[in-house]
């Protein structure tokens, strides 16, 4: 084993294992520390329902449970949102607060509008303004169908002009 | 006994090297820039004890930490103290770090052959802003949260790696619980690691390569060499 022959060839040894240990832990360690880059988004989707449920023309208010995850740890939150069906099958889903600030705002079945108790605001089925102070339509929620579930996304997006 | 430690441990020859070896003989007030690099050290120290006591008590988790670090304040006997000196001297050190880092710059001890000594000292210091960086989103309050949230974003500036970098420091797309446990793995295991394994560093080649005399003015006689 004294020979230098054997000992560069040890030496060697040594090295590539050495290397491939190095490589094996350290690309584990790596990927780690960058897992935040891969990991899959939790989109927030929420299942309300059977969509052929809602009858077209008259939206009606649903309650559900959005659950917010935080890595570990899910908060959950009771929401709400208003449902308009019309007749061609299309859903559209608002954000229950007024876009004035904030209020709950409701449908009135005699006048077919929806009207905010705060400040008056009134809105149109499809949540144009109709009169009062709000500054734009009723913000929406993103929805889709699915097997005939209604999913929708609890998240406002901006109102359409 | 000090015989006996003498003969099996040698530590004679390495207390000569720390503490008996030669250091320059500047007198007045520039003596005193020489204990800059020392009193890093000692914040240091502070902080190093200071913060193995409040880990002691406090809970890296959003539904926890605040509260854990009120309970260190109020409950806690010396609560208050200790977590007052981890607060102070985290300032104090980037302060003590900085003069020294301007002292050894403007009395040119970073030249041949000391590079090394200032490239580990450059890491050094970064390492100390990371503390800071890492250690003020812990208490987890509002300042805390926003100032991670600001210190974050600047980092998602940053041209095409930005966002990435962003998402690799929050440990996520948003700041929350990941952030803290992150945060908080980097201030109290990795960035010690690494500050202490770089400090043996410095302080070996302080030692190897000796403390640079004052630089002296031509008339004080420094200068005749050129004659
Ligand atoms: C954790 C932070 C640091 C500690 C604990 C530390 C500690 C020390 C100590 C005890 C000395 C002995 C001489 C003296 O005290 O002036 C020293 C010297 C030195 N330090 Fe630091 N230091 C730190 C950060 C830095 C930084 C940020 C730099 C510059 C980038 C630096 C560059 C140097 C250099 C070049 C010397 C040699 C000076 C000479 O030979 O006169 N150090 N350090
Ligand atoms: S909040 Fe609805 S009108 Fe002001």
């Amino acid at each position: 084993m004294n020979d230098a022959h054997d000992d560069g060839l040890i030496r060697k040894a040594i090295g590539v294992l050495g290397a491939l240990i190095m490589a094996v832990l350290g690309s584990a360690g790596l990927g780690f520390l960058l897992s935040p880059l891969v990991q899959k988004r939790d989109e927030g989707w929420v299942d309300v329902g059977p969509a052929d449920a809602f009858k077209p023309g008259t939206p009606v208010q649903i309650q559900f449970v959005e659950r917010t995850r935080d890595s570990w740890s899910v908060t959950e939150k009771r929401s709400s949102a208003w449902v308009l069906a019309l007749d061609n099958g299309q859903i559209t889903v608002f954000d229950p607060r007024c876009p004035h600030l904030g209020c709950p705002f409701r449908w009135n079945i005699l006048d077919k509008r929806f009207q905010c108790p705060c400040h008056t605001a009134a809105f149109a089925a499809d949540g144009a303004v109709i009169s009062g102070p709000s500054p734009r339509a009723l913000d929406r929620f993103e929805s889709k169908i699915e097997d005939n579930r209604l999913l929708i996304l609890p998240r406002p997006t901006q109102g359409h002009s | 006994m000090r015989e006996w430690l003498k003969s099996r441990t040698g530590f004679e020859a390495i207390w000569k090297a720390l503490f008996e070896r030669a250091i320059p003989e500047a007198k007045g007030p520039v003596a005193w820039l020489y204990v800059l690099g020392s009193a890093s050290l000692f914040v240091f120290i502070v902080q190093f004890t200071t913060g193995c006591l409040l880990a002691m008590s406090y809970a890296p988790t959003p539904d926890h930490a605040y509260d854990s670090v009120r309970f260190i304040s109020d409950q806690v006997l010396a609560g208050r103290l200790v977590r007052g000196l981890h607060h102070w001297g985290a300032t104090f050190m980037v302060v003590l770090v900085a003069l020294h880092f301007s002292r050894v710059y403007f009395m040119g001890a970073y030249k041949f052959p000391r590079e090394a000594t200032w490239i580990t000292g450059v890491c050094l210091l970064l390492l100390v802003l990371g503390f800071s960086f890492t250690g003020y989103l812990l208490p987890w309050d509002q300042k805390a949260y926003w100032a991670t949230a600001v210190g974050t974003n600047i980092a998602a500036q940053a041209p095409v790696i930005g966002p990435s970098v962003a998402a690799v420091l929050k440990g996520g797309e948003e700041m929350g619980a990941a952030t803290l446990t992150r945060f908080y793995a980097f201030h109290v295991l990795v960035l010690p690691a690494l500050t202490a394994l770089l400090i043996a560093c410095h302080l070996f080649l302080v030692i190897w390569h000796g403390i640079t005399e004052p630089p002296a003015r031509e008339e004080d006689g420094a200068g005749d060499r050129r004659l």
